[in-house]
């Protein structure tokens, strides 16, 4: 049975793998949030979680969460069931506040539903795009907004990890259907939307290397409404990226700006130079598990549907990402 | 033990191509160090200058380091601190085999080869109830088995340490039986049961809830000048070490992923109460002899 926790927000989990657990060991610590359900298809995990939980319901399909009275719904299934999933918590009246993790849909047309829906229905929504809330490149967006190195010209940016470098391409190791560009690009891609605004893909090319049809690295090229042209390199076969790397090079008119997920650094015409790590950027948190950006992120959400207010990366800005996704699909010849 | 009760461990980051400073210094360090046979150099070189032993996560890397180590009879003596299961390598098995089913055969074909019959005994009864107990009592045979068929029995397992991710993970979840169980399953086969975290102050807090004798673990936590890494703060962290029954804190990250200076650094963790050692990470033959040094010398 669920226990009342009316001074406490109540959330429910759907989808218990591993974003989904680190999500449930984040909002479980926060003083203002009670974990109240877990909606799980597979039934062997199922059968673990109840041995593992006292006080939280296991649930197999979303419709059980209905009459829980809930407050906000965590959306961390496979990419694939994001659409029915978050249809389904809308259509059911589940929860009117729905955090989904990256990306939005599978699809732009999935994902252009999903925001109309949320627009109609009201409600936060956010998407895990979790590097918005990395202390180096929320400085990277504070000194854009600044115009420190002063108007953007040009950028490049990548989005590398080695999860599948080094393995022998006739091996049996397929890489995942979703491919590198919802996966791990799309952060490089919501982040350039953050930086600069609207983009338009000039052309695209992306390569398969373990079997026919993957996505295993992509380039591509877009330009802003404002005509700052950028170039975009997304691969998960890169020696060197033990962890997933983000990365950003903004040529400006007064300089230039290196920005990753470790460090900062500008180099003005005037000769300056200055570099921050995280270290110098004040990245506390109050509960650490996998990395600081998702207590931030999820400390933001909470706090969104406790004061009301909308939370970037919104259904909106998300839907923008799946949109410049598809431009490259159709530009590289793999229409959606 | 080798300065005023104060433990000194190498620790194992480099040798897996980590920098917490950046990745890119990882890259720019080159995978020298990621050569087993050259980490093993670079830990006996420690040793000869004042380190006592390892600190490593369990991992085909850690395990080559060890056998190399045995076989050049520089593991006798050598105190293991060893941290399960080696996260980042479980995960990245899980994509490239496709998800958690494909990881499970392998782990299940990996045990069952080993031949510890109480490991697989455990484990069929593990999954025969849903009995997770069970299952991590499996998986806690292998690794300690695998650990000291490389080591060889004159190396000294001290303590096997819950990995930060799923120490922080249970801690979230508040899963305190994973805790007793973990604790008095160790103590049982005399190993020091540990604990790898993220949320130092947090995780005294609440074994003291949950009645688990802090006399009893270690804990591995980040403690440097700079706060780097240390939840929620320093402030707090310090106050929480201050109220331990004994040192039994291994203080990890003391360089603050190389932003501080070794003296510096060394200074900082010499005036902490309770510190029962330290694990550095070095890179480099020059690193290990000047590191191992220094903590010798300053934590004397």
């Amino acid at each position: 049975m669920l226990k009342l926790c009316l001074d406490k927000l109540k959330v429910a989990v759907v989808g218990f793998g591993k974003m989904g657990i680190l999500h449930a060991g984040i909002l479980n610590v926060l003083p203002k949030v009670k974990l109240v359900a877990v909606c799980e298809k597979s039934g062997l995990i199922r059968r673990f979680l109840k041995n593992l939980f006292r006080d939280v319901l296991m649930v197999d399909d979303v419709g059980e969460l209905s009459d829980l009275g809930l407050d906000a719904v965590y959306v961390t299934t496979p990419i694939s069931c994001h659409f029915a999933v978050v249809k389904s918590v809308y259509d059911l009246g589940v929860a009117s506040n729905i955090f989904v993790e990256k990306p939005l849909a599978s699809n732009y047309g999935e994902a252009e539903e999903l925001y109309d829906l949320a627009r109609r229905l009201g409600g936060v929504n956010m998407v895990g795009y979790m590097r918005r809330f990395s202390v180096t490149f929320r400085k990277a967006k504070e000194l854009l907004n600044q115009r420190v190195i002063g108007e953007p010209v040009s950028f490049s940016a990548y989005a590398y990890s080695s999860d599948f470098f080094g393995i022998d391409k006739n091996s049996k190791v397929r890489t995942p259907k979703i491919g590198v560009l919802k996966d791990l690009g799309c952060h490089a891609i919501d982040l350039a939307l953050w930086f600069f605004g609207d983009l338009k893909v000039k052309n695209a090319k992306i390569d398969s290397l373990f079997g026919e049809g993957s996505e295993d690295s992509a380039s591509f090229e877009v330009e802003t409404e404002g005509g700052v042209c950028g170039k975009f390199d997304v691969s998960w076969c890169v020696d060197g990226y033990r962890m997933p790397e983000v990365g950003f090079t903004v040529e400006g008119s007064k300089g230039v700006m290196r920005v990753n997920d470790d460090a900062l650094e500008l180099t003005l015409k005037g000769g300056e130079k200055f570099r921050w790590f995280r270290h110098d950027l004040r990245d506390g948190v109050g509960f650490w598990l996998g990395a600081p950006e998702y207590y931030h992120e999820d400390e933001c959400f909470v706090e969104a549907v406790l004061r009301g207010g909308s939370v970037e990366a919104c259904f909106e800005a998300a839907a923008k990402v799946d949109r410049l996704i598809s431009e490259v699909l159709v530009k590289a010849g793999r229409v959606e | 033990m080798s300065s005023q009760g104060k433990l000194l461990l190498v620790g194992d980051n480099p040798f897996h191509g980590i920098s917490h400073l950046s990745q890119e210094h990882s890259r720019v360090r080159g995978d020298t160090p990621t050569n087993p046979e050259y980490a093993a150099r670079l830990i006996g070189l420690s040793v000869e200058n004042g380190a006592d032993g390892f600190m490593f996560s369990v991992s085909g890397t850690t395990l080559s380091i060890l056998d190399i180590l045995r076989k050049n009879g520089d593991s006798d003596g050598l105190r293991l601190y060893a941290i399960v299961p080696y996260a980042y390598e479980y995960v990245r098995l899980a994509g490239a085999l496709g998800g958690i089913p494909g990881l499970a055969k392998k782990l299940v074909r990996e045990i069952v080869f080993s031949w510890n019959l109480r490991a697989v005994a455990s484990g069929l009864n593990g999954v025969v109830r849903s009995d997770l107990a069970s299952l991590f009592k499996t998986y806690l045979l292998y690794e300690v088995s695998r650990v000291r068929r490389s080591a060889g029995g004159k190396a000294e397992l001290e303590s096997v340490l819950l990995h930060q991710l799923i120490t922080d993970l249970c801690l979230g979840l508040g899963l305190d039986w994973v805790f007793k169980f973990y604790t008095e399953f160790l103590l049982k086969i005399r190993i020091t049961p540990g604990f790898n975290t993220g949320n130092f102050a947090l995780l005294v807090k609440k074994l003291g809830e949950w009645d688990i004798n802090l006399e009893d673990v270690v804990i591995a936590a980040p403690f440097n000048k700079v706060g780097f890494q240390v939840v929620p703060s320093k402030e707090e962290c310090e106050k929480a070490l201050a109220g331990l029954p004994k040192p039994n804190v291994l203080a990890i990250s003391i360089l603050a992923a190389g932003y501080l200076k070794p003296e510096e650094a060394v200074d900082y963790i010499a005036s902490l109460p309770n510190i029962k050692g330290v694990a550095v990470g070095v890179s480099k033959e020059r690193h290990a002899i000047e590191t191992f040094k220094l903590l010798k010398d300053k934590l004397s």
